[in-house]
Order: C-alpha cells, then structure tokens, then sequence
C-alpha cells in the first residue's frame, strides 16, 4: 500500500488555514455556559459575581453583544495583525509568550529531523548496498522496531538513564541558570548539553522513517544501468553510493524532510515535557494546567501555521525537483 | 473463530509470542479486581514503598499500590484503543466505500476532507480540542477517531474503484443489486482484509496517542491509565534525585513499549500472511 500524497496549492492552504481559525473562534463558543463564569469562576476558587450591568459592560467591551458574523470578521482582523489574545495565566500577550519561546522548540524541531534525515539516509543507503545480508536485516528490524515506540517514551528512558542515573547530562530545562558564563563558547556548550538529550529522543523515533524511504529509492536505483557503467568504470564503492546513486534518491528525501516537521512538532511537545525544555510545547501544557484557554489556542495557531507552510513548501520543492508534476 | 487460530498459527515465534503477551493484557484489563486485592484509588500502604511481596510493584506517593493502577490501566488502554479503531475503522470505511461507490461531488468533498486532515498537525489539535471539551474517555475516543479515519477511508476508496469496474459487479448492477446489496455481498469481504490490517494499526496508534495525552495531563482524572502514572509521577517533585523511578516510572512505561510493540510485531504479521 503506496502512500500517496496529493499535491496542494496555494489557495487550499489558505482555504485549510481559514477552516483551523474557523474551528478555533467556534470551539470556545460551543462550550456550555457563560463567558463570564468562564473567565471568573474556577473550582475552589472565590467566585466574583457580576451584576448585569457589569455584564451588560463587559460584553459590550468584548464585543460579545455583536452578531456572530460581526464577531468572526473582528477575531480574524485581529488575528492578522498579529493579536492572539490575552494570556489568563501569564497575563501577558500570547504572542510575546510564544515568540519568546519558540526559538526553542524550533532549534530542537528543525536539528532533529535534520539529523534524523542524514542518519536514515546514510543508514538506508548501506542497507540497501548490503541487501539481505545480516546487517541489513538488523538495521531494518531495529529501527522498523524503535520508530514504534513513541518519543517521549524514549525520552523517559533517556532521562532517567543517562540523566538521572548515570548523570551524564543536565536533567531539565534549557540552560543553566544563576551562572556567569565565562565566554560565550561556555554558553553555547551549555545549551547544547542541555539540548542533547531531547535531541536525541526526537531524532531516534523519527530515524526509521527515513531510513525506509532511503532503502527503498536506493534499492531500486543500484540495479539500474547507469551503476553498472560507474562500477565498470572502476569507480570507488564510496563515491558510487553516496554520489551517482544518492543524487537521483534526493527528492523524495527533501520533501519527506519538510512533511516531517508536523510530527516532529507533536513530538517536540511531549518531549519538551519530559525534560521541562522551555519551549512552546512546555507552554502549552502549562496553558493545559491553567486552563488558560487563550495561551492554548495561540500557540496551536501558531504550530498550525508553522505546519502549513512546511507543507507547502514541500510540495513547492517536490514541484520543482520534479518536473512530471505540474 | 477457527479462522483466527489458523491465522495465529501460520505466525512466526515473535508473533505468537506478541499474541500471548497481548491476552496477557486482556487478562489484566477484563479481571483487575481478581489479580489484586489492593484498590487503584485508595491508599493501601506507606507511601513510596519499594516492590515487596505485600506491594508487587510498589507504591506512589498517595501509597496506592501500582500493580493494581497498572491493572486498571490496561483496561483504559485497551477501551481507548478498540473504541477509537472500531469507530474510525467502521466510519473509515463506511465513509470510503460510499465515496468510491457513488464517486462524484460526494466523493471530491470527502478528498478535500482527507486531504485537510492529511496536514493538520495531530497532536496540537488534540491537545485544543481535548482541553476545551473536558477529559473523558468518551471525548477522548471521538477526538483520537476525528483524526484516525482518513487512513482506512483512502485505502477502502482506491480498493472500490478497482472492483468497482470488475465484471461480476457490473452484472450484478445489471440484474438490479442495489447498493446495500453490493455493499454487503461484494465490497465488504474484499475489503475485509485490509481493513483489519489497518484496524490493529489503529489500535496501537490510538494507545500512544492517549498515553500521550494523558501524559500531558488531558487523560481522564476518574480511571487509571499508564499515561496518566507517568504525568503523576513526573510531577513529583525531584523524583530523579530519589530511587523512586525505579518502580513508580519504569513499570507503566515498560507496559506501553510492550502493549506497541506486540501490536506492531501482530500487524506485521497479518499484513504479511493477507495481502
């Protein structure tokens, strides 16, 4: 069973992003009950009463005695100048919240599905140069076998082994803190040592991925005729996998890169929880444990987009190196 | 019946192995009460005590025995998983054969749909909708089925279209076999098989998905579930510094990688020896 994607254009992923921010502004109105017991009264918490004209007031502050329609075009307009609301919790702007953190989960991101890529695609490549020898059958089932078993899983065991147990690695958090820093090298080294870890339960789960799909393109590839001719030429094992045959592997590898970063997002936030990573993932639970439902839906308009466009210019690239699709 | 035991019995040693490990499962999720005397939400013991023979696995902080939470834990996981495979199989296919029957406006509306769920980011979705519509399993199953029906549903649309055009079909059509009747003599058993391939998939997709969430502290607070050990374990203050781990992590999360992996290993397994 081939998985095929379609390609999209432009204007569907507009059409897909007005649906995620349709589906955010209804949400919240679905609910059951009142805005205002909403926003003021949580269990075992003192419960403000408001009296109507205070609510009459509020409402019309928020815009809340408006039709519908009127309501939605406003949220939209807001939204596109940039105003995901008002953090109930953090009572600060979303968007500063999720700007000052996202540097993070997108470094993790992005250095993890990189790195996975050049892992897989290396480790395919070999497997494929070795088909069905024992190394080949051992690097297929090991890491068919790894990318099933979820990340943050994988990242529990780090934790707790080389964190915890053999205290190799800084437990939690992005850096550490209350230390001066002597040079700026000791900083980043710093933040690497931190990031290591996550790093690497992101990029474990992920590697199989790529390792099939390099496997598979490269199977197909070394049989053909234009190997044998390098190979007849006399040419270096190294220099044939890794430069005639890896070459016409490639696009497939690229774009599958790009759609991974939806998943690798998923997995980031559960991740970034294992080790209290100060990213938005972390946020975002917090936002869960607060029920600061305003915190919560920016950052998952935030992700979304930040998704889209990776699809996009997956597909954009995919158009390109390709040039049968149109 | 029979089927299935031939079925298990052309498997190789892992996937037999990965069947007993999942009756094992089932055993402790349909008779919990039977293989523990301790109670998965009352305390039973000190608080934090190491495994013993009193306490199989020892205890959490609140001193409620963790063998019984685990026991407990299989049922949820379980009910998570087959509700969820059961609805979006069901509605999956249901969804894939009517588009692939009819064809048309029907069927363009429902690729859109697919494509649109193709590349919405899963978790963050669910993690919205799980914190706004309030942690019950019931929420959690239609959330997890929300995003899991597009797999069946493409795979049962491309099989119709092929049948669709077969001989026998069209003669059925001819002597007036209405859809129902195509549906039911025709499609579902061809069907059938990839189908249930992808149900088991479901199933394991559908347990780490609410593992996940649970971990994230969106499971449901009434029932015990794996996931939801670990969110209460984690956020125990300091616990890698202490030896707690040892038990109150390790055995709910060696329960998750065994129940996925014996899921993986039985799919593998029938997709090889069906399709």
């Amino acid at each position: 069973m081939k998985k095929k994607r379609k390609i999209l254009g432009f204007k569907q992923y507009i059409i897909i992003f007005l649906c995620i921010i349709t589906l955010n502004f209804f949400i919240p109105r679905l609910m059951p009950g009142d805005p205002f017991t909403f926003l003021s009264a949580e269990e075992g918490q003192d419960h403000t009463a408001f009296s109507s004209e205070d609510i009459e007031r509020h409402k019309k502050y928020y815009g809340l005695d408006q039709p519908l329609w009127q309501q939605y075009i406003s949220y939209v307009r807001n939204l596109l100048k940039g105003d995901l609301g008002y953090s109930i919790h953090y009572k600060e702007e979303v968007l500063t919240l999720v700007l000052s953190r996202i540097a993070w989960t997108l470094s993790l991101v992005i250095a993890s599905v990189l790195l996975s890529a050049a892992i897989g695609v290396f480790l395919g490549t070999i497997s494929a140069y070795y088909r069905n020898s024992s190394l080949d059958k051992i690097l297929y089932s090991g890491l068919i076998t790894l990318s099933e078993v979820p990340s943050f899983i994988i990242a529990l065991v780090m934790l707790f082994y080389f964190a915890a147990h053999l205290k190799l690695f800084p437990l939690s958090g992005g850096m550490s803190h209350f230390v001066d820093f002597s040079s700026r090298w000791e900083m980043i080294k710093d933040i690497l040592l931190h990031a290591f870890l996550p790093l690497m339960a992101l990029t474990i789960t992920r590697i199989g991925e790529f390792y099939l799909l390099a496997r598979n393109s490269m199977i197909s590839i070394l049989d053909k005729a234009y190997i044998k001719t390098a190979r007849g030429k006399g040419l270096k094992r190294r220099r044939i996998l890794f430069y005639h045959a890896l070459r016409n592997a490639i696009p497939p590898i690229v774009t599958r890169i790009f759609l991974s970063f939806g998943g690798a997002l998923g997995g980031a936030v559960l991740v970034e929880n294992v080790f209290n990573y100060p990213g938005v993932g972390r946020l975002m639970r917090q936002g869960v444990f607060f029920r600061d439902y305003p915190l919560i839906q920016g950052i998952f308009v935030v992700m979304t987009l930040f998704v889209l466009v990776m699809n996009y210019t997956a597909d954009a690239i995919y158009k390109k190196l390709d040039p049968r699709v149109s | 019946m029979k089927k299935v035991s031939n079925l298990i019995k052309a498997f190789s040693f892992l996937g037999k192995a990965s069947v007993m490990v999942m009756m094992l499962f089932f055993i402790l999720a349909i008779i919990p009460s039977l293989l523990t005397s301790h109670s998965p939400y009352i305390p039973s013991g000190g608080a934090l005590t190491p495994p013993s023979t009193l306490h199989w696995m020892g205890t959490d902080d609140l001193g409620i025995d963790l063998w019984a939470q685990i026991c407990h834990g299989a049922r949820s996981s379980l009910i998570v998983g087959f509700g969820t495979a059961f609805l979006a199989a069901g509605g999956g296919s249901l969804i894939g054969i009517l588009g692939g029957y009819y064809g048309g406006k029907l069927d363009g509306c429902l690729m859109r749909s697919i494509d649109l769920m193709m590349v919405v980011p899963e978790l963050p979705t669910m993690i919205v909708l799980g914190a706004f519509f309030g942690p019950s399993k019931m929420n959690i199953i239609i959330v997890l089925s929300l995003f899991s029906w597009t797999r069946p549903a493409r795979i049962v649309r491309s099989k119709i279209l092929s049948i669709k055009e077969e001989k026998y079909v069209k003669v059925a059509e001819g002597y007036g076999g209405g859809f129902s009747y195509l549906a039911r003599r025709h499609f579902l058993p061809q069907v059938f098989p990839l189908i249930m391939v992808n149900f088991i998939k479901l199933i394991s997709r559908a347990i780490v998905a609410e593992a996940s969430l649970s971990f994230l502290g969106l499971g449901d607070p009434t029932s015990k579930s794996w996931g939801l050990i670990l969110n209460h374990a984690m956020s125990f203050r300091g616990i890698y510094f202490t030896d707690f781990w040892k038990w109150w992590i390790i055995f709910p999360l060696l329960c998750i990688v065994l129940m996925v992996l014996a899921i993986s290993l039985i799919s593998k397994e029938i997709e090889n020896l069906l399709c």
